[in-house]
């Protein structure tokens, strides 16, 4: 058993912490508060520069090949500072991921430099539709093969960072009649292809840099060559993929918990009531107790799982544990939080209502924790009976 | 070009600091260690340099101390450095200023190094004698507190910062030694492939006791952290009172009103 980062998960750590304090702090309430996403993009491309968009990619890619553990704790430091900034690199990681899971020699080298570079501001990942949410095996976009083409139609929705995406990794189904989550394929379709329409953008509780929109296909026709993976083997691949993401936004999730905290506390110890400092009243002391060491479970929790990953290890249960957990606790840590700050806390004037808002997501994107559960329990229930 | 850029790892200066049992320099149980902010301006200087140079230039990095000052040589060396050298000290935080100069000096003689840069001090100890004594030992040209750097036709032209904001200018020629200040440049943030990749960068330990032959000229005695004092000066009375008490307090005190 042996607990410490190595020096280079460390220098990650430290390199995304000093970015996250100098460069994406100062801007994060001005993020959330106006529209112009200028600063989103500028610092999304200095991050890609720096390495974060491909921590799990390798060299000829442009990747960093930094592995599973430097990406979770790469995650924590960005969302510590600006959570929409952090979805957004999780959810470029994730699509470069996949595409070097399953893509083929001309598709990874056509587009994970390109996301790893920034000259792709993003990749997006688009799965969800409006009846197929939780089951994404319903999804009812279709892709007919016609050709030397296929041609994809059908509306997508909440795809993370659609409107300044250069790809998008899209499932659509290519068997009707195959059993339910046999039918279904990847694809890889390019910005700006005929027929891809970025459609409207959700307005949304918190993340609000980070765009979510529908996608829709309108006789949007893609090569054949587009297809990544096999044939009607899209969905294991989504569903094996959202597990690494997981690690991604749990780590995310205990990002936001930790800043929460971390606010909090500081003020706990400044705040004045009853002629003393609230840190001096037990009630202050409890939450303080409690969120931290929810907190510090959950981080153990992210580590195992990216560990396991790095291993080559079964880790589907672990990610889906420490997401559930890590994103719970994080939203807990922002309500003590927000109570630890009174009425200032529910003020713009004060970061902790806009953790609390960007850690209300986290529990419900990358999978539902009701799913996270389903997956868990699935897991350990295959050992009994 | 052989250059050779001086780094230590301090402490983060948010940390809590306690005496160690000895009572003679801080703990470092629980802390969390980072490259001294001088030596950062250091290694970035010689990487604009290297960028200038080209292959003509090679950078060594080099820092004294336990096992866990590697990380911040491999951060020189994700930066650019081309190669670090680790004397390897667990007590090099007890060590005087003369004996630190005294080990590099030992290592950097007979090595041909034309040009070698440190921090101006270091953010822990902050004595500010070591690149100095080093360049005395070596029989370098020395300038120290750089604000401004070039380096043309084997001249170097620094900017110096002196009291009060003004600058000076002094030109040396080679082998030199140059102490870097807050303001010289911005260092980069190593990226994360080259984080990777200083793993695969050669990386010599060296005993401290090999290159060690001095004594220690000034012992540090007591680490102690200063006498608690009371919650600041509290102003009392209306408001207009306290705004004059305030204000003479800043013209006895403080340049804020002068």
């Amino acid at each position: 058993m042996f607990l410490e980062l190595t020096e280079e998960q460390k220098l990650i750590q430290e390199t995304a912490r000093e970015f996250a304090r100098v460069e994406l702090e100062p801007v994060a309430a001005q993020l959330d508060q106006e529209h112009d996403r200028g600063p989103l993009l500028a610092n999304l491309k200095k991050l890609a520069e720096l390495g974060f968009m491909g921590l799990n990619i390798r060299e000829e890619f442009g990747g960093a090949e930094a592995g599973t553990i430097a990406f979770s704790l790469a995650m924590t430091e960005i969302a510590r500072a600006c959570a929409s900034t952090a979805v957004t690199v999780s959810v470029n990681n994730m699509v470069c991921e996949v595409i070097q899971a399953v893509g083929t020699e001309e598709q990874k080298q056509a587009y994970i430099p390109r996301i790893c570079s920034g000259e792709f501001a993003a990749g997006s990942f688009a799965l969800t539709e409006t009846g197929a949410g939780s089951d994404p095996s319903g999804m009812t976009t279709q892709a007919v093969a016609d050709g030397d083409s296929y041609v994809l139609n059908g509306a997508k929705i909440f795809i993370t960072s659609a409107p300044y995406a250069g790809v998008f990794v899209v499932w659509a189904v290519t068997d009707k009649e195959a059993p339910k989550g046999k039918g279904i394929s990847c694809f890889l379709v390019e910005a700006g292809t005929k027929g891809l329409i970025i459609g409207k953008e959700e307005k949304k509780m918190g993340q609000h840099a980070s765009a979510t929109n529908e996608v829709l296909f309108d006789d949007c026709r893609i090569p054949k060559s587009a297809l990544m993976g096999k044939l009607n083997d899209g969905f294991r691949t989504a569903v094996g993929e959202l597990a690494g993401g997981r690690i991604g936004i749990g780590s995310l999730g205990l990002g936001i918990g930790l800043a929460a905290m971390d606010y909090a506390t500081h003020y706990a110890t400044e705040r004045s009531q009853f002629g003393q400092r609230i840190s001096n009243f037990q009630a202050i002391q409890w939450m303080i107790a409690d969120g931290y060491t929810e907190l510090e479970a959950a981080r153990l929790l992210l580590l195992n799982a990216a560990f396991r990953k790095d291993s080559g290890r079964t880790f589907a249960k672990e990610a889906s544990m420490a997401k559930l957990y890590a994103t719970e606790a994080a939203n807990r840590a922002c309500y003590a939080a927000l109570q630890m700050l009174g009425g200032y806390g529910y003020t713009q004037d004060f970061p902790v209502e806009r953790y609390a808002r960007d850690a209300r997501i986290t529990a419900i994107y990358e999978g539902t924790n009701e799913i996270q559960r389903v997956i868990i329990s699935r897991e350990i229930l295959k050992n009994f009976g | 070009m052989k250059i050779l850029i001086c780094v230590k790892q301090v402490p983060d200066m948010e940390s809590r600091f306690k005496p160690d049992n000895a009572g003679v320099w801080f703990s470092d149980t629980d802390l969390a260690f980072r490259m001294n902010e001088y030596d950062e301006y250091a290694v970035e200087q010689a990487v604009q340099l290297r960028e200038q140079l080209g292959d003509a230039a090679d950078l060594t990095v080099l820092s004294i101390g336990p096992d866990r000052i590697v990380e911040a040589l491999k951060k020189a060396l994700a930066m650019g450095c081309d190669r670090a050298v680790h004397i390897q000290d667990p007590a090099a935080a007890l060590k005087d200023p003369w004996q630190i100069a005294a080990i590099i000096a030992a290592f950097a003689k007979d090595k041909g190094f034309d040009l070698i840069f440190t921090g101006l001090q270091s953010q822990d100890r902050g004595s500010a004698q070591v690149g100095v004594t080093v360049a005395e030992r070596l029989g370098f040209a020395c300038t120290t507190t750089l604000v401004g750097f070039a380096f043309a036709d084997g001249v170097i032209t620094a900017k110096r910062e002196l009291e009060g904001g003004v600058k000076g200018v002094v030109k040396l020629r080679t082998p030199a030694l140059v102490t870097c200040q807050l303001g010289l440049n911005v260092p980069r943030y190593p990226t994360l492939p080259n984080i990777m990749k200083s793993k695969k960068k050669e990386l010599v330990t060296i005993p401290v006791a090999d290159l060690l032959h001095e004594e220690a000229l000034a012992v540090t005695a007591r680490f102690y952290p200063p006498a608690k004092k009371g919650g600041g000066i509290v102003l009392e009375g209306d408001v207009g009172d306290m705004a004059e008490k305030l204000i003479a307090i800043l013209k006895e005190k403080t340049n804020v009103l002068r």
